[in-house]
């Protein structure tokens, strides 16, 4: 897949794995697997890239004896998710017009 | 490996990296491993699941901006004495000129390798323009009736369409080694700059 595609899919791939509740890194990644590979190192890059976007927030709180940190959706983050979906909706026009003669043949 | 053991490993190699950088990151991958040994797997299970040590290095490299190096670089240990700025100051005629020559050496090696390159797109598009001017004059001959010489003009026009056919091929090829040469050396000299603190 194309880098900078991969890229923005992971961005919001990890604002999707914390939308309906805050999560924390391991978590992120297990959710995300089925879909979509990703590292430790490349989580870290995106959770610092979109802490700095204002698309989520972070908060440490302990947890079995230790600290964790839970990553928590901003109102930012929500947006980016729904111009995610309007710009897909758009990707998927084009990809219908470019597939169009191979439904014909099939 | 222990958890212990990689995060020491991977602080060690990452010495050179802004302090606070350093520090979120072994945070980070600490609960990581946390977190799988949460799961059941044991301490060395969770770490070998995280990755080899080298490949989390280059990565983070790859990722880091180079000027974020060399401030954590360049940042004084301690104040400066006066008088070490005094001579600074006095010694920079002569250390600040070497530097200079330095960077302006490896700037001409660099300037050169891309000259080189050009040179070779250049001799490609040449001797496209040749199998054209080739061919054309096979036609001016063969019209005046000179058919021999058309028939020679016409054969230098066809070795030069593949001449350049094949040059093109050639350049795209070392046009994109070079590219990815230039990727490597930028890593290499933030690897000059980064995991010196070795505690081996």
């Amino acid at each position: 897949m194309d880098i900078q595609l991969k890229r923005g899919l992971l961005d919001v791939c990890v604002l999707a794995a914390i939308k309906s509740e805050d999560s924390y890194g391991y978590k992120i990644i297990k959710d995300i697997k089925p879909y979509i590979e990703m590292s430790e190192s490349t989580l870290y890059t995106i959770l610092k890239r979109l802490e700095t976007a204002d698309m989520l927030t972070v908060r440490t709180a302990e947890h079995g004896g230790r600290l964790r940190k839970y990553y928590h959706i901003t109102e930012r983050g929500l947006k980016r998710i729904g111009e995610f979906k309007k710009e897909w909706k758009e990707i998927m026009s084009i990809y219908r017009f470019v597939t169009k003669g191979d439904d014909d043949n099939a | 490996m222990r958890k212990q053991e990689f995060l020491a490993e991977l602080e060690a190699r990452l010495f050179g990296l802004p302090q606070d950088d350093i520090r979120e990151r072994l945070i980070f991958y600490s609960e990581m491993i946390d977190d799988r040994m949460e799961e059941g797997l044991s301490e060395e299970d969770a770490v070998s699941e995280i990755g080899p040590v080298d490949e989390i290095v280059s990565q983070i490299l790859a990722e880091v901006p180079f000027t974020a190096i060399v401030k954590e670089k360049v940042k004084p240990k301690r104040a400066l004495k006066a008088w070490e700025i005094v001579l600074l100051a006095l010694g920079s005629p002569i250390w600040l000129s070497l530097l200079i020559a330095a960077f302006a050496v490896m700037l001409s090696a660099y300037v050169a390798a891309w000259s080189f390159i050009v040179s070779l797109w250049a001799i490609g598009a040449s001797s496209a323009a040749c199998s054209f001017a080739g061919i054309f004059a096979a036609f001016a001959f063969w019209i005046r009736g000179d058919v021999i010489i058309g028939i020679a003009m016409l054969g230098a026009g066809v070795f030069f369409a593949g001449l350049s056919i094949l040059l093109f091929f050639g350049c795209k090829q070392v046009t994109g080694c070079f590219l990815h040469l230039t990727k490597k050396m930028a890593l290499g000299i933030k690897s000059l700059f980064v995991g010196k603190g070795d505690a081996e």
